[in-house]
């Protein structure tokens, strides 16, 4: 009797720790911090955001409800209007580009050799460069008398341009400032691009297809799931990546062209302290965010289904 | 019955995890279970928060040292965000979050919104009764920019207003009489033609007569100087009025001293070099700036030139804009009668000394202004410029919407002024776009 309850006990135990040391364990051990992490930083914080833009709220005193006010609001709120435009004018030049940029750069630097390594090494340093370093260091390249830009342009004999001091220039110059830190997406990119199995590119070498068609019909269709990711990434980014630039490198100006949502949410906030309002202003731009990232899912899923596969 | 252990597992993982995590939290609590100390003799620690530059926060560290070797029982931890934004936004986060530090340094032009949302201790009491400061010793202009529903809001620091730094050693090579303190706009901008010169011969001036930010503080006193105001009622405004009368006159003649004048930089040359950084290489010969320029040009100019400081050029009257800092107790402050003896010694003779002499202020306090401590703070010699001026230095309204309207005004200056925008557009929008601003104001001010 004694001997077969040990017996039990010993092979319960041995089931339980079996079963705590099972991959599925460990996978939701390990996986445990990153979801309370996101729970707790992530989706409570935009939970919290979308409730106080349902109300009135200062800092100071609690927040009251107030009917969806705060929605009204931006109707006649010219400024945010303004900061939206623009926001969604960058999101719609920048994020394009710099996919584009990261993806093309990837294509031909995905070769070895010591210069190869250098050159990838040398894309990917600018995103690494702290971002309040970052902005000062183009507001000294983009200088109109001494910046390293004009200078240039100077000894080429060529018209020089006050960059930041025309509206398109200083919103061209935001885009091209955030251009040049594509090296996250880079990466991404170069890491897709190898494992793209070999032997299809060249089997289709072969067979007589030509760089473009080798690219249109092996490499891209490859590269789209992590061409989406990276999109969708920067759609996110768009919208909270500007704000330093557009701070210290152009002032927010010439007279509001770079004025933009993340701008105008913490004046909102911390200076007029309509934080319920900035907390709509907030949820608005996940909004904007998600309608954008799911758009462009259904109709890169419905390309996919009229395509060859 | 696998399947069972694994998800009892599981369990046991989430158990520990949340096991870990109530006991992170428990031990951060029992903070929250002291008794606040409310008497000022028992031993208190009391937060300060200031924004200040490296070389003055250590003018500040000693100013708390001395009061910490006065009051035994009283320890001060100084905090320091050196940026009017960040401090600003750190400040409203901390009042939220019940952590506000007991006592802060802040620009009148800001104080509005948190003494209306209630976050300030009033101070009338204490300053009625101290026996380190009265009322009667600050300068009453100092006083009243923080007086808000008729209650003292904080302890102003001191009366800087805005005044013309000079380049003594270009007006005397261009052989222009140094200016006057009873200069005018005619005066002004005859010195500013003539030391407004093209050395090399390009065409583009090397070096300019004047510099002056695009701001909204630095338009106002041009435009009570000429018998204007920028708000219908100053007490409590409804509206901008730049786009009539002699505000407008004075609008008028602020931008063409780029426009048509030429004797500031343009748009470009001010980005290329700004006119702060032309005045201290001596190529820029009068600079519009507060008091609080004076600790800089004392380190970067050093001999290079003689400097010193002149009045606002006057026109219809004389007239400059008070640039004044207040020590306030916050009403969630848990020993304010240890933070009214800190802002009282800070506030007091001992500290407005200490800063006037690092050149930092012109002091609240009249004795002190009127004291070696600020008049030999030198350079800028004429110290006593700053003493002639008090009685004609006034302040913004105040309003807790009014940095919303100093921001929107700034861009339309700024528009106008580098010749972007005709005067009269530029004034029309600052009025439309700050009627919002207006209306919030009025709205969280209540019934008068």
């Amino acid at each position: 009797m004694e001997i077969k309850e040990r017996q039990a006990m010993l092979q319960f135990s041995l089931r339980f720790s079996r079963a705590l040391f099972s991959y599925r364990a460990q996978l939701w051990f390990f996986l445990l911090p990153f979801l309370i992490g996101t729970a707790v930083l992530i989706v409570m914080p935009m939970t919290a955001t979308f409730f106080l833009g349902l109300t009135d709220y200062d800092l100071f005193s609690p927040p009251e409800w107030n009917d969806f006010q705060n929605y009204q609001n931006w109707l006649g709120d010219r400024l945010f209007q303004r900061a939206l435009y623009n926001s969604v004018w960058f999101m719609l030049i920048a994020v394009p580009l710099r996919v584009a940029g990261a993806l093309v750069l990837a294509l031909f630097l995905n070769r070895s050799g010591r210069a190869f390594g250098f050159a990838r090494a040398t894309v990917y340093l600018p995103t690494i460069v702290p971002e309040v370093a970052y902005a000062l260091v183009w507001l000294l390249i983009l200088n109109p008398g001494f910046g390293a830009v004009n200078l240039l342009l100077d000894a080429l004999h060529l018209p020089t341009v006050a960059w930041t001091l025309v509206p398109f220039t200083a919103r061209a110059s935001i885009v091209v400032m955030w251009l040049f830190q594509l090296g996250e997406g880079f990466v991404l990119m170069l890491a897709a691009l190898q494992l793209i199995p070999h032997e299809l590119l060249e089997a289709a070498a072969i067979d007589g297809a030509n760089r473009v068609q080798r690219f249109r019909h092996i490499i891209l269709p490859f590269m789209v799931p992590a061409l989406l990711l990276l999109t969708f990434r920067d759609i996110a980014l768009s919208f909270q990546g500007v704000f330093v630039a557009g701070i210290l490198t152009t002032e927010t100006g010439p007279y509001y062209t770079t004025y933009f949502m993340p701008h105008y949410v913490v004046d909102e906030a911390f200076a007029l302290f309509r934080y319920g309002y900035a907390s709509a202003t907030t949820s608005l731009i996940y909004l904007v965010t998600l309608l954008t990232v799911i758009g462009l899912f259904v109709l890169v899923g419905r390309r996919r289904d009229d395509g060859v596969e | 019955m696998l399947r069972q252990v694994r998800l009892r597992a599981l369990l046991g993982a989430v158990v520990l995890w949340l096991g870990l995590a109530l006991a992170s939290v428990a031990c951060g609590a029992p903070a929250s279970t002291q008794a606040p100390v409310s008497n000022a003799t028992a031993p208190a620690t009391i937060r300060l928060a200031v924004n200040e530059v490296p070389e003055e926060l250590a003018t500040f560290q000693s100013i708390v040292n001395a009061f910490e070797q006065a009051n035994l029982n009283i320890k001060v931890k100084l905090e320091n965000i050196p940026d009017d934004d960040e401090f600003t936004k750190k400040l409203a986060a901390d009042i939220a979050a019940q952590t506000p530090p007991d006592v802060f340094l802040m620009n009148y032009r800001r104080i509005g919104p948190f003494a209306l949302k209630g976050a300030l201790q009033s101070v009338d009491k204490y300053l009625n009764t101290s026996q380190v400061i009265q009322p009667g010793d600050f300068y009453p202009m100092a006083l009243d920019a923080y007086k808000l529903k008729g209650e003292l809001q904080c302890v102003p620091l001191n009366l800087s207003q805005l005044g013309v730094y000079y380049n003594a050693k270009l007006f005397q090579a261009a052989g222009v009489p140094l200016p006057k303190n009873d200069w005018t706009w005619n005066d002004f901008l005859a010195a500013a033609r003539a030391l407004t010169q093209d050395t090399n011969g390009d065409g583009k001036p090397d070096q300019y007569g004047a510099g002056i930010s695009t701001l909204t503080i630095r338009l106002m006193p041009f435009v009570w100087a000429h018998g204007g105001d920028i708000v219908d009622n100053p007490e409590r405004p409804t509206s901008l009025t730049l786009d009539k009368g002699a505000a407008l006159e004075a609008f008028q003649w602020f931008v063409a001293l780029q426009t048509k004048e030429h004797v500031v930089p343009d748009k470009t040359a001010e980005a290329t070099q700004s006119s702060q950084a032309r005045f201290e290489a001596g190529t820029l010969a009068m600079f519009f700036q507060s008091r609080v320029l004076t600790p800089e040009l004392r380190e970067t100019v050093k001999d290079k030139f003689v400097w010193d400081i002149a009045p606002l050029p006057q026109d219809k009257n004389r007239a400059t804009i008070l640039h004044s800092d207040g020590f306030c107790i916050t009403n969630g402050s848990k020993n304010k009668d240890a933070a009214w003896k800190l802002v009282e010694y800070i506030a007091g003779p001992q500290g407005q000394t200490a800063l006037a002499k690092v050149g930092r202020n012109m002091p609240a306090l009249q004795a002190v202004a009127n004291s070696p401590a600020f008049l030999k703070s030198n350079p800028p010699a004429n110290n006593q410029v700053y003493l002639d001026m008090a009685p004609y230095v006034r302040p913004v309204p105040l309003m807790t919407t009014w940095l919303e309207v100093e921001s929107a005004v700034n861009k339309e200056i700024k528009r106008a002024f580098y010749g972007d925008a005709s005067v009269e557009e530029a004034a029309q929008a600052a009025v439309e776009t700050t009627r919002e601003y207006f209306k919030q104001n009025l709205a969280d001010l209540g019934s008068p």
